[in-house]
C-alpha cells in the first residue's frame, strides 16, 4: 500500500512563494490529479513528492515513513517512486530494452529475471517488436511508452506523472488516458498526475485537487469539481460557464443589467454572481426563464455553440446539434436555466483571472 | 519567392525576369565567397600538397625522405605528438570535473569562476609561456626559488624548458577549449534525464557514471581533440618556453626552415608542414564528421533548472581546491607578467623588505612609459588595431551572409563554402601562412606579399568560424515568417536582410565582430611568418622584446593586451546588454 502524507508543506524559492500551506492525505491506490494554469505550483508540490525539491516548511510521509521534513530528508533515488518526466527524458544513448532495465540493474536483480520482467512490461506498454531500438528511431507517443514502461518495471507502489501527455497529439493524447488509467487500475498502484488540461483530470481521477497562485482551490472527486466548484476560479477553470452578476430579492435574482430574474431560495442574500455552464441552458420557441435573442450560431458538429444577446449582455448557450437546423439567427428565443450556481459578489474578477 | 511573384505581377513576363534576378544575387554573393575561399585556401593548400611531392621536378616522395633523415625534425615530429596527446588528456581530465562542479553543483562562487576560466580562452598564449617562464626559470624562476626555500630543496624543483613544461603551460592554455564546449553541452542536456536515473534508485555518482558520461562523451571526444589540435598547431608557446631549451616542435621547426629563407628551406617547410595539415585534417573529420553525427540532441521540457548536486560537507573543500586551481594557472601567472612589467632587475624581487620598510627600488614605470612613447610600438598596435578591425568587418559582413545563406535559403551547395570555413579554422595556423607566402607572392598572378592584405587574408582564414557560428546560431533561433512578411511587403532579399534580420541578429553581429577581432589583435603565428618592415604587428613586436631585448617591455605589452581583453570582455557584454561575453 502507498499513501502520502502531506503536512503544512510550503515552498519558496527565494522571496518567491510558489506553494502557500498544502495538508492532504493521498490514499492507496487512489488516481490524485494536481491540476492548475502553468505556474500555480503544481509540479513543485510533485517534486517535492519525488524529492527533487526540499519544502521550505513541512512534512511530507510515504506509508507511514518521514521522506521530507525539517529534520530528514529521503534523496530520490532511496524512495522507490516510478515517475514519467514531462519530456520523457529517455536516455538516447541506450536502447529501449536498456532504458527499461535500468531500474532493475541499479536493483542489482540478476539477468535472467531482469529480462523476464522487462520483456512482460514491454508487453504491457506495447512497445515488444521495439525493445532493441534506439529512441530516436521512435515516435514521441512511443517515447512515452519507453518512459511509462521504465516508470513501472520495478513495480513501485506509488508513480508520479507530470504532464506527460502534453507533448502528444490530440488523438493519442485521448488514447493514452485510458492506456494509464488502465495500467494504474491492473497495477493496482496509487498514481499522483499533474497536468493543465481539465479534462484529462476528469478523464482519470479519483480525486482532483484545483490550485492557484499556490493555493489550493478545491479537493473533490470530478464531480464534486464539476457540478459544485468551490469558486468562481474552479468554475471557471473547469469547463466552460456563464458568469452573471444579480442581486437576491423576494426569493429571486435579479440579474443586473438584464432586466429579467432567476428563481432563488438559496441561503444568499444581496449582491450575488450567477454561474451558469452554457450546457445547462436549454433553447426553447415558446416559454422559458430568459427571454434573447440569437446573435451567433457555431456547428460544432457534436453541439451548436451559439450566443444569446439579452439585453445587451452576451449568454453562450451549448445546445443539441440539430437545433442548428431549426434556427436562424437572429430569432428570438427564450432561455430555460436547468443548472446553476451563486456565489457571493465581492466586487472583483480576480477569482476568474488565471495567473501564468 | 513565389509569393513575391504573385503578388507583384498581373502579366507574367517581368515576374520571371525579377524572379531569375532574385536569384542572381544570391549566387554571386555565394560564388564570391567560395571564389575568394578556393583562391587564399583550398589554392594554398594544394600547392603545399602538390610541392611537397614535386619537390625535385618530378612526383616523388623525396623530400619527404630528406626532411625525415635529419633526427631533430623527428624529434620534432615526436615532441609535437607527445606534447598534444599529453595536454589532451590532461585538458580534459581538468576540465570534465571543473565543467560539472561548475554547471552542477552547488560550488561556492560558480560563476565567478566560470567567467575566470572562460576568459583565458581569450588570452594569448605567448602570455601564459612569459609567465612560466618567469615562474620556473631553472635557476631563477620566482615559483622555484620560494619552492626550494619552502621545503628546504637542495635545487629547483621545475624546469620549465623541457617537455614536461611545455606540457604544462600547453595544458594551461589550452584546456578552456575544452571546458567551454563540455560545459556548453552539460548546458544543453535536459535535466530530467538525469532525475529519471535517480527516481530509478540509481546514486548521483552512479547517475554521473551511468547517464551524464556517456551522453556526454561525443562532446568530450570533441573537446579532447580541439585541445589536440590547437595543443599540436600552437607557435608561440614552444617558440618562448622549447628554444631555450632545444625542445622543438613541428611548428619551430617549420618557421625556423621558412626563415633560411632558400628553397631548400621552403621545400623542407612544406613537407613538415604538410604533416601538421593532414594530421589536423583527419581530426576536423573526425570530430565534425563522425563524432558530429553522434552527438545527442535532447529535447528539454519546462524543467531546466539543472539539478545541482549538493556537495555537503566536501562544498568547502572542493571550493578550496578550485580556488587553489585558480590561482595557479590563472591569477598566479598573470599577477607575475603584470609583476615583470614594473621590474628593473629581473635577479630581484619585484619589493622586498629591509629594516621593517618596503623597499621600491626595483619597480619602475620605465618599460610602460617605454610602451606608451616609442614610436615603432605605437605603430605597431595601430597596424594591429587596424588589421583587426578590418578582419573582423570584412569576416563578420561574410558571417552574416553565410548565416543567411545556411538558415534561410535551399541554395545548391550552399554547404560548400561553410565546409571550406571549418576548415580554414582547423588548419594549423603555420600552414596557412605558408601556403600564402608561396602562392600569393606573384605566382599565381596575385601578388600580396609584404602587404597588409596577404595578413587579414590569413586572419580571415583563420579566425573566420567563430564569427560565423555566433551568427549562424543567431539566426537559427529567428522565425522565416519575419522575413517573409518583409518580403510580401515588397521589400527586397538585400532590402529585408538589412530592415528585419540584421536589427534582429545585432547583438550576436557585435559578439561575432569580437571574437574574430581579439584574437586578430594580438595574433603572432601566422603574423611571424607574414609580417614585413612596414607590417609590423603588436605580436611580433612582443614577440622581439621577448625573446631578444627585454622581458619587462614584453611584459609591459601583454599586461595592457590582457587589460585589453578584460575591457573588451566587459564592453561587448554592456552591448549586448549581458547576453554575450567572451
Amino acid at each position: 500500500m502507498s499513501t502520502i502524507t502531506i503536512k503544512q508543506v510550503t515552498k519558496a524559492f527565494g522571496d518567491v512563494v510558489v506553494l502557500k500551506e498544502f495538508n492532504e492525505v493521498f490514499q492507496d491506490k487512489e488516481f490524485i490529479t494536481l491540476l492548475g494554469p502553468s505556474g500555480c505550483g503544481k509540479t513543485t508540490m510533485l517534486r517535492m513528492i519525488a524529492g527533487f525539491e526540499k519544502p521550505t516548511s513541512g512534512e511530507i510521509s510515504i506509508d507511514g515513513r518521514v521522506v521530507s521534513s525539517e529534520k530528514t530528508f529521503v534523496p530520490p533515488e532511496k524512495r522507490d517512486i516510478g515517475m514519467v518526466f514531462q519530456s520523457y527524458a529517455v536516455w538516447p544513448h541506450m536502447t529501449v530494452f536498456d532504458n527499461v532495465a535500468y531500474p532493475l540493474k541499479i536493483k542489482k536483480l540478476d539477468k535472467a529475471t531482469i529480462k523476464q520482467k522487462v520483456d512482460w512490461i514491454l508487453e504491457a506498454v506495447h512497445l515488444s517488436q521495439y525493445a532493441q531500438r534506439i529512441p530516436s528511431q521512435l515516435s514521441g507517443g512511443q517515447q512515452q511508452r519507453v518512459a511509462l514502461g521504465r516508470a513501472l518495471v520495478a513495480e513501485p507502489k506509488l508513480l508520479l506523472l507530470d504532464e506527460p501527455l502534453s507533448n502528444l497529439d490530440a488523438k493519442l493524447r485521448e488514447s493514452m488516458r485510458f492506456e494509464i488509467k488502465e495500467i494504474q487500475k491492473n497495477f493496482g498502484i496509487s498514481v499522483v498526475y499533474v497536468t493543465h488540461d481539465q479534462s484529462e483530470a476528469m478523464a482519470m481521477s479519483d480525486r482532483v485537487i484545483v490550485i492557484n497562485r499556490g493555493v489550493i482551490q478545491q479537493i473533490g472527486t470530478p464531480i464534486e469539481i464539476y457540478r459544485n466548484p468551490a469558486n468562481q476560479f474552479v468554475a471557471d477553470f473547469l469547463g466552460k460557464i456563464n458568469f452573471i452578476k444579480g442581486e437576491v430579492k423576494n426569493g429571486r435574482i435579479e440579474l443586473t443589467g438584464l432586466g429579467q430574474s432567476l428563481p432563488y431560495d438559496g441561503p444568499r442574500t444581496g449582491k450575488v454572481v450567477v454561474a451558469v455552464r452554457p450546457e445547462n441552458i436549454d433553447l426553447s420557441l415558446d416559454s422559458g426563464d430568459l427571454e434573447g435573442r440569437i446573435s451567433s450560431m457555431f456547428y460544432m458538429g457534436d453541439v451548436n455553440d451559439c450566443r444569446v444577446d439579452i439585453n445587451g449582455v452576451q449568454v453562450r448557450v451549448i445546445a443539441d446539434s440539430h437545433s442548428y437546423d431549426k434556427l436562424y439567427g437572429n430569432e428570438k428565443i427564450y432561455l430555460r436555466v436547468q443548472e446553476f450556481l451563486v456565489y457571493e459578489d465581492d466586487g472583483s474578477d480576480e477569482h476568474t483571472k488565471i495567473v501564468t | 519567392m513565389a509569393a513575391v511573384t504573385a503578388v507583384k505581377s498581373p502579366d507574367t513576363g517581368p515576374a520571371v525576369k525579377e524572379k531569375r534576378f532574385y536569384l542572381d544575387i544570391k549566387w554571386v554573393v555565394i560564388l564570391a565567397i567560395v571564389a575568394f575561399l578556393l583562391i587564399f585556401e583550398v589554392l594554398p593548400m594544394l600547392y603545399l600538397v602538390v610541392r611537397a611531392f614535386t619537390a625535385d621536378g618530378g612526383v616523388s616522395i623525396h623530400a619527404f625522405q630528406r626532411v625525415y633523415t635529419y633526427p631533430m625534425n623527428w624529434t620534432a615530429l615526436r615532441n609535437t605528438v607527445v606534447t598534444a596527446t599529453c595536454s589532451m588528456f590532461l585538458g580534459v581530465l581538468i576540465a570534465f570535473p571543473l565543467a560539472w562542479l561548475v554547471g552542477r553543483t552547488n560550488l561556492y562562487g560558480k560563476k565567478f569562476f566560470r567567467t575566470l576560466f572562460v576568459t583565458t580562452y581569450m588570452v594569448p598564449p605567448y602570455v601564459g609561456a612569459m609567465a612560466w617562464l618567469r615562474l620556473l626559470n631553472p635557476s631563477v624562476g620566482t615559483l622555484n626559488v620560494f619552492l626550494k626555500d619552502l621545503l628546504h630543496l637542495a635545487e629547483n624543483p621545475f624546469n620549465i624548458y623541457s617537455v614536461g613544461g611545455l606540457v604544462w603551460v600547453l595544458t594551461s592554455f589550452y584546456y578552456p577549449y575544452a571546458f567551454i564546449t563540455i560545459s556548453r553541452a552539460m548546458e544543453k542536456m535536459d535535466p530530467s534525464l538525469e532525475e529519471a536515473s535517480k527516481i530509478s534508485g540509481a546514486s548521483p555518482l552512479k547517475t554521473l557514471w551511468t547517464i551524464t558520461l556517456p551522453m556526454m562523451a561525443p562532446s568530450i571526444v570533441a573537446a579532447a581533440l580541439l585541445v589536440f589540435v590547437s595543443a599540436g598547431s600552437c607557435y608561440g608557446i614552444p617558440s618562448i618556453i622549447g628554444a631555450p631549451g632545444q625542445v622543438h616542435t613541428v611548428t619551430t621547426r617549420i618557421i625556423d626552415f621558412v626563415s633560411i629563407g632558400n628553397q631548400e628551406g621552403l621545400t623542407d617547410a612544406t613537407t613538415l608542414a604538410v604533416f601538421l595539415m593532414v594530421i589536423a585534417n583527419v581530426v576536423l573529420y573526425v570530430s565534425n564528421f563522425v563524432v558530429g553525427k553522434k552527438q545527442y540532441i535532447t529535447v528539454s521540457g519546462k524543467s531546466t533548472r539543472p539539478n545541482i548536486v549538493d556537495l555537503g560537507r566536501w562544498r568547502i573543500a572542493v571550493t578550496l581546491l578550485v580556488v587553489i586551481f585558480a590561482l595557479i594557472v590563472v591569477i598566479i601567472p598573470f599577477f607575475s607578467v603584470a609583476a615583470t612589467s614594473f621590474t628593473k632587475n629581473l635577479g630581484k624581487p619585484l619589493l622586498s623588505f629591509a629594516d621593517g620598510k618596503l623597499v621600491t627600488d626595483n619597480f619602475v614605470l620605465r618599460f610602460w612609459e617605454r610602451v606608451v612613447t616609442r614610436e615603432s610600438i605605437l605603430n605597431s598596435a595601430l597596424h594591429s588595431l587596424v588589421y583587426a578591425a578590418l578582419s573582423a568587418t570584412i569576416g563578420i559582413i561574410i558571417s552574416c551572409v553565410m548565416a543567411y545563406l545556411l538558415q534561410r535559403t535551399r541554395v545548391k551547395f550552399k554547404s560548400v563554402p561553410d565546409f571550406l570555413i571549418t576548415l580554414g579554422s582547423g588548419t594549423p595556423s603555420v600552414v596557412i601562412a605558408l601556403g600564402l607566402i608561396m602562392t600569393m607572392s606573384g605566382r599565381f598572378g596575385i601578388n600580396i606579399y609584404n602587404t597588409m592584405w596577404i595578413m587579414i587574408v590569413a586572419y580571415l582564414i583563420k579566425y573566420l568560424l567563430m564569427g560565423m557560428r555566433t551568427v549562424v546560431s543567431a539566426m537559427s533561433q529567428i522565425h522565416p515568417s519575419l522575413e517573409e512578411a518583409s518580403l510580401i511587403s515588397g521589400a527586397s532579399w538585400l532590402r529585408s536582410f538589412k530592415d528585419v534580420t540584421i536589427p534582429l541578429i545585432a547583438p550576436s553581429v557585435v559578439a561575432g565582430w569580437f571574437l574574430i577581432f581579439m584574437p586578430c589583435f594580438y595574433e603572432l603565428t601566422m603574423s611571424t611568418l607574414l609580417y614585413s618592415t612596414y607590417t609590423k604587428t603588436l605580436g611580433i613586436e612582443l614577440f622581439t622584446y621577448q625573446t631578444f631585448h627585454s622581458q619587462q617591455t614584453a611584459a609591459a605589452l601583454a599586461t595592457a593586451i590582457l587589460l585589453l581583453v578584460i575591457a573588451a570582455n566587459w564592453l561587448l557584454n554592456k552591448l549586448t546588454k549581458g547576453e554575450f561575453s567572451i
